[in-house]
């Protein structure tokens, strides 16, 4: 890590990348594609998806560099673009037949009669993740850009265009919709 | 605090961000009623649970796909810098034969009398009656319609090839100069190859903040006759966040004498905006 970039801010970063010092851009993705990911990845519900769209978020970045505004928040904005990347994902996805992910499988629930504890915690968190894909898109997005990405409900509600108090009602609707799929899969599994 | 009030706060009790003032209130009603303590207690495991998800981690190919985009994005921004400044030292150089050459030698005559008449104009006489202020005051405004046109019509006379390195030349984001931008506004709007308009329209990126750029961008669109370059352009309006831009998205995302790729397009960006 360049000790220069190291202490700047991420808006700082930002706006060099837009001034044309791309070098800073490499910071950026090194401080967020972690996150970036992994809310990709509970978002869409495959590896091989949140990758892609990762990707292109940073290349949307790289393009679109000169529309970064003095007064924005970068990661606001990354998680703007995140979301329009999906939405890209999901309309070409609805339109192309779904392939296999090999490294979504790892996440079916184990089979193995001696899987013991560490299968039911699986079990726990496959049921979690599919409870998670059967919430409306939009209540499972703002779900996890509550709950994960470090962002205040002032940056949530930028990313989403709506108001700070609409931003809380959606996502503790979705806290509430996800805590009944998930206790009636509960339910379900026991039985 | 009644059930219904209290599970409205449930929110701020759950999210330690809002915790704060008036919290305590839903908390005495917790403490005296078990039916919002299952509804509470449901709620909070479900985020125990949410925030027991494991993170899952990137593979390699994340990491090096983006640095050898960002690599690709440096050299074609280098590449652009070499052209203009390879550009800036053969004009230097091969200064004297433009000089020399006739039909410079005009247009630099036509631009001077021209840009003389532009940038100095004669002060009206005394006495002049408001009929003939406002007839000077359109001739002057065709003067410089034909200024920009005989401007224009210079750079035409040069390969695609010469036109596309002027648009090179261009990209100095930090030096934008508004004859530049007008002449590249010029040959989105009037250039007869897709190439040279596309090229510009990526020049005019750096000024997308401008709202001459925009709205030229907005005006050129329904008369592009090449969908590629609309679609361009529809991105174009889209990155900058012009709102301006809507009806005539919406004009052309109804209509079914414009390209499918162009509507769709313009769906798109209606979704966005």
């Amino acid at each position: 890590m360049d000790p220069a970039t190291d202490t700047l801010s991420d808006h700082e970063l930002m706006l060099a990348v837009r001034d044309g010092e791309l070098d800073a851009l490499g910071e950026l993705f090194e401080r967020h594609h972690g996150p970036l990911y992994g809310f990709l990845v509970k978002f869409t519900g495959s590896r091989t998806a949140a990758e892609d769209i990762a990707q292109t978020v940073f290349q949307r970045m790289l393009k679109y560099r000169h529309t970064y505004r003095d007064d924005g928040s970068f990661t606001a904005w990354m998680y703007h673009l995140a979301r329009r990347c999906a939405a890209d994902h999901f309309r070409k996805s609805n339109a192309a037949p779904a392939a296999t992910d090999p490294a979504e499988l790892r996440h079916h629930a184990d089979d193995a009669p001696h899987a013991g504890d560490r299968a039911a915690t699986r079990d726990d968190h496959a049921l979690l993740h599919t409870a998670l894909k059967r919430l409306d898109r939009d209540d499972r997005e703002v779900l996890l850009l509550s709950r994960f990405q470090e962002l205040s409900f002032n940056e949530i509600a930028a990313v989403l265009e709506c108001s700070v108090g609409a931003a809380k009602v959606r996502a503790h609707r979705a806290l509430r919709e996800l805590r009944d799929t998930y206790f009636q899969l509960q339910k379900e599994n026991l039985s | 605090m009644n059930c219904s009030t209290a599970q409205e706060r449930f929110a701020d009790l759950l999210d330690g961000r809002l915790a704060g003032a008036g919290t305590a209130e839903v908390r005495a009603h917790l403490a005296s009623c078990p039916g919002c303590q299952r509804e509470y207690s449901a709620l909070a495991q479900t985020l125990t649970a949410l925030d027991a998800l494991p993170a899952a981690k990137p593979g390699p190919a994340l990491r090096k796909n983006f640095y050898a985009m960002l690599e690709e994005e440096k050299n074609s921004a280098a590449s652009i810098s070499a052209a203009v400044i390879r550009r800036r030292h053969a004009a230097r150089v091969s200064l004297w034969r433009w000089i020399l050459a006739p039909v410079a030698a005009g247009a630099l005559a036509v631009g001077a009398f021209l840009a003389g008449t532009r940038f100095a104009p004669p002060a009206p006489a005394p006495g002049l009656d408001p009929a003939t202020r406002q007839e000077l005051a359109a001739l002057r405004k065709q003067v410089d319609s034909v200024n920009q046109l005989v401007n224009f019509s210079l750079l035409q006379q040069r390969s695609t090839s010469e036109r596309l390195q002027s648009v090179l030349a261009s990209v100095d984001a930090k030096n934008p100069n508004p004859k530049v931008i007008t002449d590249l506004i010029g040959l989105l709007a009037l250039d007869p190859s897709t190439n040279v308009r596309l090229s510009a329209l990526d020049a005019l990126y750096p000024h997308a903040d401008q709202q001459v750029v925009r709205t030229s961008v907005l005006a050129t669109l329904p008369r592009d006759p090449s969908p590629l370059v609309q679609v361009a352009m529809i991105d174009f309006l889209v990155a900058a966040r012009d709102r301006e831009a809507a009806p005539e998205l919406e004009r052309m995302a109804r209509s079914e004498t414009v390209d499918r790729a162009v509507r769709d397009a313009a769906k798109r960006g209606l979704a966005q905006l």
